[in-house]
């Protein structure tokens, strides 16, 4: 008995009671925690040590803005810079791209036409400058007599005749248009099967010259290299007629030439290289 | 020397200009000659001693592509040489001036020549169609690019005879 008072009186000592009791109420208070119950006096309490650390962070994002800005302003730029410098790299490539896509479409056209076109034999060229005189109407390509070309080659697109070669060197050759002053061509008139001449001019138009006055000229006919003269071959699409013009005591009437080939845009043609032109000015009296 | 270089290289630059571009770009049916500005800004501009034969040289040059007769270029190209050394003398204080009426004269005399030709070859044309759809169209364009041609090739020239500006 003795020992179970003194044993009572340990346990419930001033000391171990004082830790009862804060043990009991740490633990109370972590429960409520837990509970949720202190949230309020938490959030009550907590609420100006949060505006004061939000307010520091504020000052400080912004100190930090004020010295970080500026690098990442230069390094922004740098590369914005190198974005564009892509793009516009980028957008020449397409450029390049459309304009090979354009030339091999053009190309493309022009082999359909040596195919549906067998009997002669074709160098494709490039058209690289024009004639610098407003008076003539001449062209230049990239190919020349290394290539095969001689002098008096007629020269042609898919959608007909354009000229023949005036000059030439080793890698370029000058093409006289049908439309120069100087050109003449020998036509026929497909449906009426009379013979004619096509003249250039200095302005660049052409015009169906020497036709029979008796002879019906229909608008729009088709008019094609006759092959007189050995300065081109037969049968080559040379223009459409736009008008006819017949005066009063004259043996032939003439007209206005749409030519079938748009001298303005030519970019690409072909040289007819198994035709070769005769001379005949020896035997013109 | 380095004046010759310069003043071909522009010359070479130019000529493609006019081959590639220029001669594509017209009024009518008229086009302007940058070659033919170009000779008369730097003729203005060179006082060097043998630059008659770089005009040679170039009427030579033009001549190789163009299918006018080489006769007509080196008269035209000769007649711009005589006259800018006749203003070099007299009008050189205001070169845009003597540029301006060298353009006019040469052109003209070049569109005389091209239809003298044209007639000596026996091309029949309407001479009033080519005056008005070529002849003029032509000299206006040459005309009105004088200035622009005027003001480029007097920045290449500081370069090649800066002494010679100064003067």
């Amino acid at each position: 008995m003795p020992f179970d008072s003194v044993m009572i009186k340990k346990i419930f000592s001033p000391k171990n009671l004082r830790n009862l009791i804060i043990s009991l109420v740490v633990v109370g208070i972590l429960f409520l925690a837990i509970s949720g119950y202190l949230t309020p006096l938490f959030s009550f309490s907590a609420s100006p040590f949060i505006s004061a650390q939000s307010w520091m962070a504020q000052r400080f994002l912004a100190f930090s803005d004020f010295f970080n800005s500026p690098r990442d302003m230069a390094t922004l730029r740098a590369e914005n810079q190198q974005l564009e410098s892509q793009v516009a790299m980028l957008q020449s490539e397409i450029v390049a791209l459309q304009e090979n896509l354009a030339q091999s479409e053009i190309l493309y056209t022009l082999l359909d036409f040596a195919r549906t076109n067998p009997e002669h034999s074709y160098v494709a060229a490039t058209v690289i400058g024009r004639e610098i005189s407003p008076f003539l109407q001449y062209i230049i390509i990239d190919k020349g007599s290394n290539d095969g070309l001689r002098y008096g080659m007629p020269v042609v697109t898919q959608q007909g005749l354009v000229g023949r070669i005036d000059a030439l060197i080793a890698n370029a050759a000058r093409i006289q248009l049908i439309s120069d002053a100087n050109s003449v061509v020998n036509v026929k008139l497909q449906t009426a099967e009379v013979e004619g001449l096509v003249r250039g001019s200095v302005t660049g138009e052409i015009s169906l010259d020497m036709v029979p006055v008796e002879t019906e000229v229909q608008i729009g006919d088709i008019l094609m290299t006759s092959g007189l003269g050995g300065t081109y071959p037969p049968n080559i699409f040379v223009g459409q007629i736009l008008t006819m013009q017949s005066k009063q005591n004259v043996l032939f009437q003439t007209g206005s030439v749409q030519p079938v080939v748009d001298f303005s845009n030519l970019s690409a043609v072909l040289v007819i290289t198994n035709f070769n032109a005769v001379d005949i000015s020896p035997l013109v009296p | 020397m380095i004046s010759y270089l310069i003043g071909f290289a522009g010359f070479l630059v130019t000529g493609m200009l006019q081959l590639s571009v220029v001669s594509q770009i017209k009024i009518l049916s008229g086009s302007a000659d940058i070659l033919l500005l170009y000779l008369i800004v730097w003729c203005m501009y060179d006082r060097s001693k043998h630059l008659w034969l770089m005009v040679f040289v170039m009427a030579g040059l033009v001549s190789s592509v163009s299918a006018l007769p080489a006769v007509i270029l080196m008269v035209v190209y000769f007649f711009v040489f005589g006259v800018t050394r006749m203003f070099q003398k007299r009008l050189m204080q205001s070169p845009l001036l003597g540029v301006i009426v060298i353009t006019f004269v040469a052109s003209l005399l070049q569109i005389v020549l091209n239809m003298a030709y044209l007639f000596i070859s026996g091309v029949e044309f309407n001479l009033n169609t080519a005056l008005t759809e070529v002849a003029l169209p032509s000299l206006i364009l040459n005309m009105f690019l004088a200035i622009p041609m005027h003001a480029i090739i007097r920045e290449i020239a500081h370069y090649a005879f800066p002494k010679g500006l100064e003067a």
